[in-house]
């Protein structure tokens, strides 16, 4: 008996310790959003004393598994919920709502030495499934192609592979990068390199695109005219054929706290911190959306 | 050349021509272990019984290591994933045999404790086969009879689900297994309903085939609103013919399993298992018994990688014939990650209560057992 008191007590000091401490709003997810994320969320607790939040990355599988497991708040996803997602959420009592909190291009990089300005959409593609493996196909210099990109968690991987290589598998040359910094490295010292980063990790601590990368001009059919991902008429009119909306997931109706954080995301002080770091604000039509699932 | 060996050439010239580079996908190693340090906090049941004489071993506290798994994955592209895993339990194995006598006349054997290796999983898992959202799995495989309760129970480290967890206790096998060599087809047809069949030896990870016969499993599940799943299970496979009477010519197992999983509160999960285990194989004098139970299990995770409780209660019959083997369990703990969510200490303690204590140990003098364990469970 003695033993089982002990126990129980040992229970009840741990239990109050974990609840008496300040809840803190777990948000994890997409590699692209999570350093801007991480500035929004500086900026909300710098505003808010006594909020708490903790932002990761991991891609967005990782978020989007993370909300349906209950481990975090807030999903970061750079792309839509894969139809297994969807059926696994539902199995675990889980309902998303979806809230878009920047606008991205994602930007075909390539290092600055290569001649080549522009690309056609399906030549991106050509390059990523390993059908052309000679920049000298696509009208560049006859060197060989290395491909950079992501890994299969995250959003852009499968954003990528959704809209430009056709739902196909990407080649079993590309080097699979653990995030978007990793990818710009690559390219700044592979002269026949190519990569995909979203656009707010262009650029440098001046605000201009970093030194020794160069962002290609994509164009959408092979005869269209090819637009650059830092053009924001041409991502928000849909010219810039590889944009996208970057979402934030919740399990149902947001938590007071949660939907506070997010009303500051999308609010114009947010949005004013989303361009600043080299996305794109949301549309008017995104917004009345946001408000409406807040609901 | 028979046909099948015709198949199996094509099948290896045709990995054969693959080029190597693409059979190196996405490569991950992981290991999962888990011991316990166990203390009895009773002396006389059938279980925790204290020997009589002193002189007699009486391991009421010990240290125990009950599984270490070891898992290769390769994600070799988006549709295609193998997966390689050793198990080692500390199952005694017979480490030596000795002959003596010309001719033969003598028969002795060592044995040992020690963890060792086996292969658990050895599959190839393909999804998206033929048709969307459609997963094939082939080799050694997971089988479905308990992923579904595991999942939900989520603590495989403290104990075992309710189909799998006696075999050991009641000594009274009931041909279910978590792997088995054969193939798995699942497919969702919707986030309200999905199926699976598989096919398999039916001598489990254990053993190669030893008859003609196969297993087939079917399971289907429901999920008629977000959060509350309805899984209905079946498996059989016939025998070959047994000589006791009453002889059976053409004897069978099946197993008819339900669970319920209402997962609509966050953080919380309440999940219910039964089933009956029907075979022409068992038999007390003369006439035919089922095992069979059921199973209610609860968690509510406190705080997210954090702490936890579970709780749960099985109600066992390993003899519908013999109510006195009857036997409940009820588990309680917590889980709690100190540091960092690669090890998590897990207290729990059992509490095992019996028709009749006396029928698993003669000399038992009450017919519960209650055992505390403090469960380490590590992961890297």
């Amino acid at each position: 008996m003695k033993k089982i008191t002990l126990i129980a007590l040992a229970t009840l000091i741990v239990l109050g310790g974990l609840l008496m401490g300040a809840k803190t709003i777990q948000v994890k997810g997409s590699d692209t959003l999570v350093n801007l994320v991480q500035i929004l969320a500086e900026t909300y607790m710098e505003k808010n004393p006594g909020s708490a939040l903790a932002v990761l990355g991991g891609g967005s599988s990782t978020g989007i598994a993370g909300l349906t497991n209950g481990t975090c708040d807030i999903a970061n996803h750079s792309r839509e919920w894969k139809a297994k997602e969807i059926d696994l959420a539902w199995e675990k009592g889980v309902k998303p709502r979806f809230f878009a909190v920047a606008v991205d291009g994602v930007s075909i990089i390539v290092n600055e030495k290569n001649p080549l300005n522009e690309m056609k959409m399906s030549d991106v593609g050509a390059l990523y499934r390993g059908d052309i493996k000679n920049w000298k196909a696509v009208g560049g210099p006859s060197l060989g192609v290395s491909l950079y990109g992501r890994q299969s968690n995250s959003g852009t991987y499968v954003f990528m592979q959704e809209h430009v290589l056709g739902n196909k598998n990407y080649s079993t040359d590309m080097k699979e990068m653990n995030g978007n910094a990793q990818i710009i490295e690559g390219i700044l010292q592979d002269e026949g390199g190519i990569g995909y980063v979203g656009v707010g990790y262009l650029f440098d601590q001046s605000g201009k695109v970093r030194k020794g990368l160069k962002v290609l001009n994509v164009s959408k059919t092979p005869d269209g005219q090819a637009f650059s991902p830092l053009d924001k008429a041409a991502v928000d009119s849909g010219n810039y054929p590889v944009a996208r909306a970057l979402y934030q997931a919740t399990n149902g109706k947001p938590t007071a706290a949660s939907a506070d954080f997010i009303r500051f995301e999308i609010s114009d002080e947010g949005q004013q911190i989303v361009v600043k770091e080299g996305f794109f604000a949301i549309s008017p039509a995104q917004r009345a959306e946001n408000e409406k699932n807040l609901r | 050349m028979t046909k099948s060996l015709k198949l199996a050439a094509f099948l290896f010239v045709g990995l054969m021509a693959l080029p190597s580079a693409s059979l190196l996908g996405q490569q991950t190693f992981t290991t999962t272990i888990y011991f316990d340090y166990m203390t009895f906090m009773s002396n006389a049941g059938p279980y925790t019984l204290k020997p009589s004489s002193e002189t007699t071993a009486y391991k009421n506290n010990q240290f125990l290591f009950r599984r270490a798994y070891f898992n290769y994955e390769n994600k070799i592209n988006d549709n295609l994933k193998f997966r390689f895993r050793f198990d080692a339990d500390n199952t005694a194995n017979i480490t030596s045999v000795s002959l003596t006598g010309d001719p033969v006349s003598g028969v002795s054997t060592k044995k040992d404790d020690k963890l060792r290796p086996y292969i658990k999983h050895l599959f190839l898992e393909y999804s998206n086969f033929l048709v969307p959202k459609m997963v094939l799995n082939i080799g050694m495989i997971e089988t479905l009879t308990f992923k579904p309760a595991e999942d939900r129970w989520g603590y495989r480290s403290v104990a075992k689900t309710l189909v799998d967890g006696y075999k050991d206790i009641t000594g009274m096998d009931i041909l279910a297994t978590s792997a088995d060599i054969g193939l798995t087809m699942k497919y969702s047809f919707a986030k309200f309903f999905r199926a699976a069949a598989g096919i398999y030896n039916g001598t489990h990870y254990s053993h190669a085939e030893n008859d003609q016969f196969k297993e087939i499993e079917v399971q289907a599940q429901i999920t008629p609103i977000a959060g509350f799943s309805i899984v209905g299970y079946y498996d059989y496979e016939r025998k070959l013919p047994v000589a006791s009477p009453p002889a059976e010519t053409a004897p069978a197992t099946s197993m008819f399993k339900v669970d319920a999983y209402f997962e609509m509160i966050k953080n919380f999960v309440l999940g219910g298992e039964w089933f009956v285990f029907k075979n022409d194989l068992y038999q007390s004098g003369g006439e035919k018994y089922d095992v069979g139970g059921f199973s209610v299990f609860g968690r509510y995770t406190i705080k997210p990688d954090s702490f936890a409780l579970f709780a749960r209660y099985d109600d066992y019959t390993p003899n519908s014939l013999d109510r006195d083997l009857d036997m409940t369990m009820i588990i309680a703990g917590f889980d709690w990650v100190p540091f960092h969510k690669s090890w998590k200490i897990q207290p729990n303690i059992w509490l095992r209560s019996y028709g009749d204590g006396t029928r698993y140990n003669a000399n038992a003098t009450s017919n519960s057992d209650i055992v505390l364990n403090l469960t380490f469970f590590l992961s890297f």
